[in-house]
């Protein structure tokens, strides 16, 4: 399921790439708190829910999105660890120009779309556009992957 | 028609045989595929390629694609006898006004083009592969464009102008053989051509004057009066600075906004040279352009924004009609990338193709990334309930078990030494049998180790999955290290394996 545009590249690994992420994480969070946690459903979801999100940010290529190293950024400091990617060199861009010049932004459309980004708070616009598709295409691999999951665990 | 057998004639007349490798180039690049669709983003592609790297096949292709413009009459863009044939004649005028649009807006990396100073004209420097005034084409439909409206009137003159020394003759033909193609094509051109006549005759009087001056003519079409930090060498010449102004504006993105308004200066003294040529380029920019700032060719792809190699410029063009404020440039080439961008999102998000603008267009797409992150929860709380014990280990073990099974069932395969995550692809049914498979074994009671655990969908499994049990057994069984997991698994694994 990759797909590649001449001059946007959003290519998302297969499928068993994500499988074999979630299902390590998964595996990792059994052994992580046996005993001192409760066991309850909502807690246990919790913990999934970030499993799979932090599966999905290392299969999708780890340091190489904006997105993902911000999810990784982001759990790697609830567990209390630093997790540092290598910077890449940036170029002056409009936006970090023209944010020296005002500092309020009047509030724009894709505002929203930033909070849902994860790091999409600082990007360029059109950096943002990038990494949301990439975003998508790894969200809804993920969300297969759990699906199916939950057919091959339920109950037949 | 004339034109065309203008063209015919120029071709023969012009004499490339000085650039050898060019044309070789040229016609082994013609049977390139240029097939890909005029609207795809193939030709800013090829032409985004620095010209100094890129080969010029590519260069041609894109060039020779949008040159299109008779399919039986035009030879060749005389380019050193390279034939535009490539495209068979497919190229509809539809398609190539859609090019010229596209290549209004089209940042044009032609590093090489307008050499910094002294040079005035399209010098590629030391490109050998391409006549210099082949290198520094852009293959954008616009250069090409006016390169034929140039071509178009220079008329007989044109073998003057050949003659040339090396360079500016050679720029100004190719111009004026793609331009002759391209005037076909471009109704709206008409307006322009005759314009472009005055000033090709002009120009070609005096063949001695600068070659950026000639090139002047060359360059409005319905290219737009844009800034160029390179026509300072043609300062001197009249419209020396319009040619290269025509040709493309080098932003220095590292400089910001000092070389835009360099760049813009620049721009502004050379539009208010008194220049003729240069006020008939405006003119001309006008009438093909559509006016004001202009979305359809801004939602095609505005701007190449791939930044060649050696340089980081992005080469705008200022639309015609359209400030040459180089702010505003840099405005309108973010806004057409965030439009191609939101067209990209538009192909990934179901049911977009209806919704149009930009901020409805936003708010689907934060509905389905809001939709798909839902859903992520959904099921993760699914996966909490389907599975109370949380112990995934049993699929560490199950895979063991299965791995058993099926070592049993068959001579022990030996396993590769290092497993990574990042495996082949391996067969898409893979993931259901897996899953499947686990899950019936979780569900099911299983000994933890050898059972007579008689399963049958093992002969399903294939090699790849046995890798990917290994893992999961790993990362069960030994303290969990993700590194670890997917490489040490294998000598526990191989142990059990072996009775």
């Amino acid at each position: 399921m990759a797909s590649s545009d001449k001059t946007i590249n959003t290519d998302v690994p297969e499928k068993d790439v994500f499988a074999i992420h979630f299902l390590q994480s998964l595996s990792n969070l059994t052994t992580q708190n046996p005993f001192n946690s409760p066991d309850t459903t909502n807690y246990r979801a919790r913990k999934i829910k970030k499993a799979a999100y932090v599966s999905m940010a290392k299969a999708a290529g780890g340091s190489s999105r904006l997105w993902s190293r911000a999810l990784l950024g982001r759990a790697a400091k609830e567990n209390n660890k630093i997790v540092r990617f290598a910077r890449r060199k940036r170029k002056v861009t409009w936006k970090i120009s023209s944010k020296r010049r005002s500092d309020q932004r009047a509030p724009e459309a894709t505002d929203r779309l930033r909070n849902l980004v994860p790091g999409g708070g600082t990007m360029e616009t059109s950096k943002l556009m990038e990494e949301t598709a990439h975003y998508i295409k790894c969200l809804s691999m993920q969300v297969k992957v759990m699906q199916c999951l939950v057919d091959g665990l339920s109950p037949k | 028609m004339d034109i065309s057998e203008e063209k015919r004639n120029r071709d023969s007349a012009v004499n490339y045989d000085s650039v050898d490798n060019p044309a070789v180039d040229w016609q082994v690049s013609s049977s390139n595929p240029v097939s890909a669709p005029i609207d795809s983003y193939t030709q800013e592609n090829l032409i985004s390629a620095c010209p100094s790297s890129c080969s010029p096949s590519q260069m041609m292709d894109s060039f020779g694609q949008t040159l299109w413009y008779d399919p039986t009459s035009v030879q060749a863009v005389g380019y050193g006898g390279f034939s535009v044939q490539n495209n068979g004649g497919n190229a509809s005028s539809s398609s190539f006004r859609g090019n010229v649009d596209r290549s209004l807006e089209m940042g044009w990396n032609l590093p090489n083009l307008l050499p910094p100073k002294g040079n005035g004209l399209f010098l590629p420097n030391a490109s050998s592969f391409l006549p210099p005034s082949m290198a520094q084409f852009p293959a954008d439909s616009g250069f090409i464009e006016r390169a034929a409206r140039f071509s178009l009137f220079s008329g007989g003159n044109f073998s003057d102008m050949v003659n040339q020394p090396l360079g500016n003759p050679e720029a100004i033909g190719l111009f004026l053989q793609g331009g002759g193609t391209m005037q076909g094509q471009c109704q709206s051109n008409e307006l322009n051509v005759g314009e472009l006549h005055n000033d090709a005759s002009t120009v070609v009087k005096e063949p001695n004057v600068r070659s950026s001056e000639q090139l002047k003519p060359n360059v409005p079409g319905s290219g737009n009066v844009s800034e160029d930090t390179q026509s300072s060498g043609g300062n001197g010449q009249k419209g020396g600075e319009t040619s290269s102004k025509g040709f493309d504006t080098r932003k220095r993105k590292r400089n910001g906004q000092n070389s835009e308004a360099a760049q813009s200066h620049r721009s502004q003294q050379s539009e208010e040279e008194p220049d003729s040529n240069g006020d008939k380029k405006r003119n001309n920019e006008q009438s093909p352009n559509s006016p004001g700032k202009k979305t359809n060719s801004g939602k095609q792809q505005g701007k190449q924004s791939s930044d060649p190699p050696k340089d980081g410029y992005i080469h705008v063009r200022a639309r015609r009609g359209q400030a040459t404020n180089s702010h505003s440039l840099a405005e309108r080439v973010r806004r057409e990338k965030i439009s191609e961008r939101m067209k990209f999102l538009q192909d990934l998000v179901p049911g977009c193709n209806k919704v149009t603008g930009k901020a409805v267009m936003l708010d689907e797409i934060i509905n389905y990334v809001q939709s798909l992150q839902r859903q992520v929860e959904f099921l993760s709380m699914k996966l909490a309930t389907v599975n109370p014990q949380m112990d995934f280990n049993l699929e560490g073990l199950l895979a063991k078990d299965a791995l058993q099974l099926r070592a049993g069932s068959s001579s022990t395969t030996p396993f590769p030494p290092n497993m990574s995550m990042a495996y082949p692809p391996l067969p898409h049914g893979f993931m259901q049998q897996t899953l499947s498979s686990i899950g019936r074994t979780i569900s099911s009671p299983l000994s933890p180790t050898n059972g007579g655990f008689k399963r049958q969908d093992t002969n399903g499994w294939e090699g790849d999955l046995q890798n990917v049990i290994h893992i999961n057994y790993g990362a069960g069984e030994v303290t969990p290290d993700p590194q670890a997991a997917a490489t040490a698994s294998l000598p526990a694994a191989n142990m059990k394996v072996e009775p």
